[in-house]
């Protein structure tokens, strides 16, 4: 399309002057892709020196005329009513968006507030359970503790007749708080394990050791039922392992307990093989089995399989795999109901050969003729480790509080401090800060009813040279003290 | 020289005159203004004119002006990455051009894509693929896929 005639004012608009037989569209860009029949209106159009203009083309037989009027006051007046009415719209389309948000964030809180609802349910729920357990054997106890101090206020003849009746209540008092205890440590490592508060302590173990030990606890259990215990111990028994025995025995001890708990008859059977590092355990029994249903569920922590009569907390196994789990190691589990129960597990155990651990088996006998301060405020348990002590021919200087414990080490010179730490008048720790201060280097062995993590971290801070968890074992604390020292 | 007029066409508010002026001019504003008919831009492509016709967006009130798609030689069809309805609406755009100026050559513009509320998903843009577009995720703010975008629809006009 070619130029016949313009106006001359088309420069005003921004438009280069244009010459008749001029290539419209070289001078135009508008004019890019029309042609002569084009009958269009364009408004609105934003013209090279930024006005704003409307355009109309007109065809007129074999011409196109093409009208340019000036509208910039309308585009002016338009512009703010659009901004406006976009602005606006923006507006409503953000707000949109944003209740959406709320919408989605409050549906995610309800959703959050109906699982805390049900933790809390849970947390209900086994509250009442755990209360229950606690009563059963707490019942027990108290009920056998009666009857033995009902008997021991007999008298003569007649008491003589009831030392068998005493020992069995003594036996019952004493298999329930057994059980008490198993509740409670149970509960505290789920907390602990919650809170990756436990951490392994491998050590060096005779393999063979740990095995015997293992089956020392358990047979009486399995010979109680009548069932036949069978344990396969490994072509290398006599190795030495690098691992936490001490959790160790906790898994054997659950994982072969819950076979004998729910094997009323037939056997137990426990193969164990160790090769590269890892030993293998698989548990094998012909007891009640679990269902489908209850295989599904076992390993959440608190569930208890319906229907086997059994009491238990529902945490052992929960407990129990996590522990395997860290030692680098799985459990599994193969049951069918009424057909017995297969349990396998492995765990990381480097091997150290033949290392010879009497090396560090201490000799016991050095404990012998030696000079303890006890501090323990709780008249029975003093009582108590008085008694056990005595049998190893150490005396014991006993103290019921942390500032009799600091005067007793100023006027006598002890091998060893044995130290409670909740005692009225001067703490334990307070009492250790104290000895510190005083230059005492006597060795302290920490004894506390807390197996919490932090508790030991703080003793071993005040340089206390052993933490030990109440109820403490005799034989512990001749071994602690036998390690001390031999140092 | 070649003249290829391309229309920038979409709902308002979704980065037209921001893509046109990143590529023309290389310039950005933060601030929003409405476009009222149409501006228009010329750039060189090699050895094209493209003449850029960035027409005011459609909004609830106004619909597209058909008018300036007359001449058109392909369009590029713009939406925000950050507001659904403004993709969702591409089809309805498409059928006005493909109503006036028939079936002409068009690529996608997905822009804002330097924005963290964007919520379009691959499936969304794969049904856009799917009907044959190119599809550019952009952000005129940061120039990212615009120079692609605009080099894609001289390509497809030239076909």
């Amino acid at each position: 399309m070619r130029v016949c005639e313009s106006s001359s004012n088309i420069k005003d608009y921004g438009f280069p002057e244009l010459q008749p037989g001029q290539v419209i569209d070289d001078a135009i860009d508008f004019m890019i892709g029309m042609d002569v029949n084009t009958k269009l209106d364009l408004p609105f159009v934003a013209s090279p020196n930024g006005m704003s203009i409307s355009v109309s083309l007109v065809p007129c037989g074999d011409n196109l005329t093409v009208l340019i009027s000036d509208v910039s006051d309308t585009t002016e007046q338009r512009r703010k009513l659009q901004q406006a009415a976009n602005e606006n719209e923006l507006l409503v389309e953000r707000q949109k968006k944003l209740m959406a948000e709320l919408e989605r964030a409050s549906r995610k809180l309800e959703q959050k507030n109906r699982q805390l609802e049900e933790a809390s349910r849970l947390q209900t729920s086994f509250l009442s359970g755990v209360s229950h357990e606690f009563r059963t054997p707490l019942t027990s106890i108290i009920g056998y503790t009666n009857l033995v101090l009902n008997n021991l206020q007999k008298t003569g003849d007649e008491q003589k007749g009831l030392a068998d009746c005493n020992n069995d209540y003594l036996s019952a008092v004493q298999r329930s708080s057994k059980h008490l205890m198993s509740l409670v440590e149970n509960l505290l490592d789920h907390g602990k394990l919650d809170s990756d508060e436990i951490v392994l302590k491998p050590k060096p173990n005779s393999l063979k050791q740990l095995i015997d030990d293992v089956e020392l606890v358990l047979r009486p259990l399995s010979e109680t039922k009548g069932i036949e215990f069978n344990v396969i111990p490994p072509y290398n028994e006599t190795a030495t392992v690098m691992v936490d025995d001490s959790r160790l025995r906790q898994c054997l001890i659950n994982l072969i307990g819950n076979a004998i708990k729910f094997t009323d008859q037939g056997s137990v059977t426990v193969d164990f093989n160790y090769a590269n590092d890892t030993l293998q355990v698989s548990i094998l029994d012909t007891g009640i089995g679990i269902s489908e249903e209850d295989m599904n569920k076992i390993r959440l922590p608190f569930y208890q399989a319906s229907g086997t009569g059994k009491i238990g907390t529902g945490l052992g196994l929960t407990i129990t795999e996590r522990i395997i789990n860290m030692m680098g190691g799985a459990l599994d589990i193969f049951s069918e109901l009424g057909e017995g129960t297969l349990v396998k597990f492995n765990v990381h155990a480097s091997d150290l050969g033949s290392l010879d651990l009497d090396s560090a088996t201490r000799e016991l006998i050095k404990t012998k003729s030696l000079d303890i301060l006890l501090a323990e405020d709780d008249p029975f348990i003093a009582d108590l480790m008085i008694l056990m002590l005595k049998d190893w021919n150490i005396d014991v200087t006993h103290v019921v509080n942390g500032a009799l414990a600091v005067e007793a080490v100023q006027s006598h010179n002890f091998d060893l401090i044995i130290m409670d730490i909740h005692m009225p008048v001067m703490s334990g720790y307070e009492a250790v800060l104290e000895l510190n201060r005083i230059g005492s280097t006597i060795p302290v062995i920490v004894m506390s009813a807390s197996a919490v993590e932090a508790d030991q971290k703080r003793a071993a801070e005040l340089g206390c040279s052993a933490y030990l968890t109440k109820p403490v074992d005799v034989q512990e604390i001749i071994e602690t003290a036998d390690i001390l020292l031999s140092q | 020289m070649i003249k290829k007029k391309v229309c920038m066409v979409g709902e308002f508010s979704v980065g037209k005159t921001s893509l046109t002026q990143k590529f023309v001019n290389n310039v950005f504003s933060e601030t929003y203004l409405t476009t009222i008919g149409v501006k228009i831009d010329t750039v060189q492509i090699e050895d094209t004119k493209l003449v850029i016709w960035d027409i005011a967006g459609r909004d609830s009130l106004s619909p597209i002006n058909a008018s300036y798609l007359v001449g058109a030689a392909g369009v590029v069809l713009v939406a925000d990455g950050t507001r659904l309805q403004t993709v969702e609406s591409i089809s309805e755009i498409w059928s006005t051009v493909r109503e006036k100026i028939g079936e002409v050559p068009c690529v996608v513009a997905l822009n804002k894509a330097d924005l963290e509320d964007w919520c379009v998903d691959n499936t969304t843009i794969e049904s856009l693929r799917d009907r044959g577009w190119d599809v550019f995720e952009t952000s005129a703010k940061d120039g990212v896929m615009v120079e692609s975008l605009f080099h894609k629809i001289v390509e497809k006009t030239k076909e």
